[in-house]
């Protein structure tokens, strides 16, 4: 069987990938609640994430994480404090699955934070082993009091490589691309960051600011793995990842897109479009055919959870290199 | 053994007997039948105690799943004399939503009978629309759930098999909006953002002590779940453990995204999925809008929850 292990969890850049990854196949984390993020308008908000132990975490939403199809996978959680790890879409077994109720969590029982009085605690780390299933984008997140922690930022991508190895095709014999992005799309209630557990400040969720990647506002203009560029003609994968509370309209600027796979299976035909919903807790894969020339402007619209109105939008640059 | 506790690792050794609500009616063919439904108001106890003044069709004859005060499954064809007793202090009616049925307004303290034919097999969700969003998100709102005709255990006649069927019927409630109601006053629905909410009336953890609403299931085995938003915001339904056939939305055949681990069920829908069960466990299905999964801001354990269903098999 083709295991490959990094020797511990390298962040490399390579490939055609925007992003900082740890993997393939065998990766620590370690589960953080000392972080924060500034956001556009200098606020800044505590946050709690699965940090790589290197400098240059995002202290918002864990590593991307890769694995191999087929190859066993093994992510381990060190954690003091009531944390787990759901494999969300990964479909893995009850012992691995990360819901404290089921299957446990890492960390010493800490009275009532994390809620998990009368659960089973793993010990204060625990290696969560699955076969990696179809090649595809997933989602991780903490299932510890989770209406708080994943608001906290206790999430993040798992991406499946294919069996091959392929770093430029979704699938083995599916679409190839030239430039890949994660877009990991997320919220913040200011208010909601200053709990410990949920209860009478977590009553109702009103987000103030609308991120991609943990950045919002003006800032999206000018991170790397937010804002696209590539030269004419190049096929671009976004991965979208939705980690907030909020259903969501993705547009790319007017230029129409190919959605080739949700939850980690490619769709029967793709599908061409110019806008799609995504709601909390999908996964999409999308491929943009970079236009000519010029700079587009796309952008994530919130709504809120009645599905009527946009209460904030995420806007970023499409730019042909 | 605590009751909040008791799904447990040892739960995947069960085989479970077929049970749940929508199996009930198995008739080979259409028949009539009367229905008589009550709108009035309630006091309902929300799992942490507190207690919401709600508004609900009641069935005097039988109940729905859970602890829902009222639910049909009907035959394909079948003739339903449906009787509408209005208890509550303003007008109401009864539509199916998705179709032309529907009476007209009703005015407190009067009944009104209508006869229709049951439609084309599949979920529906009836509701009063005559007080506009209120209604559902008072609670006025119940699952109906029509067989093909020829008696099958499929989704529509032709259409895919299960083995065992569950009604999921999600509703919300703003315990603002019921306060008002209950002291005469009015509210700004825009203002409108639940704090609690329920599947088949319950909470968890009292989903999973529930026969309707536990779905038990054995490996091998197709389970139809029918995933019915009958409440006012949209229910991202996410499934830990497996990936589910999306069959229909809104009775319409899906053709384009089948394959989901996390299935949005916008507000007025109905989504019937088939759950192949790929492996053993206990495992929740619950919605992505995590707040959803709590009770007045409280986390489940120890005291209390919302929107999770268990999946044991």
């Amino acid at each position: 069987m083709g295991r490959r292990n990094n020797g511990g969890g390298t962040t490399t850049t390579s490939g055609v990938r925007t992003f900082a990854f740890e993997g393939p196949d065998i990766v620590t984390v370690r589960a953080r609640m000392d972080g924060s993020i500034n956001l556009s308008d200098g606020t800044s908000v505590r946050t709690w994430y699965f940090g790589s132990g290197f400098n240059g975490d995002r202290q918002w939403g864990g590593p991307v994480i890769e694995v191999t199809e087929g190859n066993i996978a093994e992510i381990t959680l060190f954690s003091g404090m009531p944390h787990t790890i759901h494999l969300h879409g990964l479909d893995v077994d009850q012992a691995n699955d990360g819901v404290p109720s089921t299957s446990g969590y890492v960390g010493r029982p800490m009275g009532n934070f994390g809620r998990v009085d009368g659960y089973t605690s793993l010990g204060t780390s625990y290696t969560y082993t699955f076969k990696a299933p179809h090649a595809g984008t997933y989602q991780y997140h903490c299932h510890v009091d989770t209406v708080l922690h994943y608001e906290m930022s206790m999430f993040g991508t798992i991406i499946v490589r294919p069996a091959s190895g392929s770093l430029t095709t979704i699938w083995d014999g599916g679409p190839s691309f030239d430039k890949e992005y994660v877009w990991q799309l997320g919220t913040v209630d200011p208010s909601w960051h200053t709990q410990r557990v949920s209860g009478a400040g977590t009553v109702r969720y009103n987000p103030k600011y609308f991120l991609i990647n943990g950045v919002d506002g003006s800032n999206l203009f000018n991170d790397s793995t937010v804002a696209i560029s590539a030269p004419a003609g190049q096929t671009v994968l976004i991965r979208l990842n939705q980690t907030s509370y909020q259903p969501a309209v993705v547009k790319m600027g007017g230029l129409s897109f190919d959605v080739v796979a949700s939850d980690g299976r490619p769709l029967p035909q793709p599908l061409t479009k110019t806008s799609l919903y995504i709601s909390p807790g999908e996964r999409y894969d999308i491929l943009l055919t970079m236009p000519a020339s010029g700079t587009y402007y796309a952008t994530v619209d919130y709504y809120d959870i009645k599905g009527r109105n946009v209460i904030g939008t995420a806007v970023t640059t499409i730019t042909v290199l | 053994m605590n009751r909040r506790d008791f799904i447990k690792t040892s739960l995947g050794a069960m085989a479970f007997m077929a049970s749940g609500l929508t199996l009930a009616p198995k008739r080979a063919s259409a028949a009539t039948v009367d229905i008589t439904l009550i709108a009035e108001g309630a006091q309902k106890t929300m799992v942490d105690e507190n207690t919401l003044y709600v508004w609900q069709f009641t069935d005097p004859n039988g109940k729905g799943p859970g602890v829902l005060p009222s639910g049909m499954v009907l035959l394909e064809g079948d003739t339903v004399n449906l009787t509408i007793q209005n208890n509550l202090d303003r007008p109401i009616n009864f539509t199916v939503e998705g179709t032309s049925i529907q009476t007209p307004n009703i005015n407190p303290g009067d009944s009104y009978l209508l006869t229709f034919t049951a439609p084309a097999a599949g979920s529906y969700v009836y509701c009063d629309t005559a007080n506009g969003f209120i209604g559902k998100a008072m609670g006025l709102a119940g699952p109906m759930v029509v067989m093909p005709a020829d008696g099958s255990s499929t989704l529509y006649q032709g259409g895919p098999a299960f083995d065992r069927q569950y009604t999921i019927f999600l509703q919300d409630y703003d315990d603002r909006l019921n306060a008002a109601i209950a002291n005469g006053g009015t509210y700004n629905i825009d203002d409108y953002l639940p704090n609690y909410y329920t599947v088949n009336g319950l909470s968890y953890p009292d989903t999973k002590s529930d026969g309707d609403t536990l779905i038990a299931m054995n490996v091998g085995e197709n389970v139809a779940i029918r995933l019915m938003n009958g409440g006012t915001i949209i229910y991202p339904m996410h499934f830990h453990g497996y990936h589910v056939n999306v069959i229909s939305r809104n009775r319409t055949p899906v053709t384009d995204v089948i394959d989901k681990d996390t299935i949005n069920v916008g507000v007025g829908e109905c989504v019937d999925v088939i759950l192949p069960v790929i492996q053993a466990g206990a495992y929740p299905l619950h919605t992505h809008y995590v707040p959803g999964v709590t009770a007045n801001g409280v986390y489940v354990n120890p005291y209390g929850g919302g929107l999770i269903v268990m999946l044991a098999s």
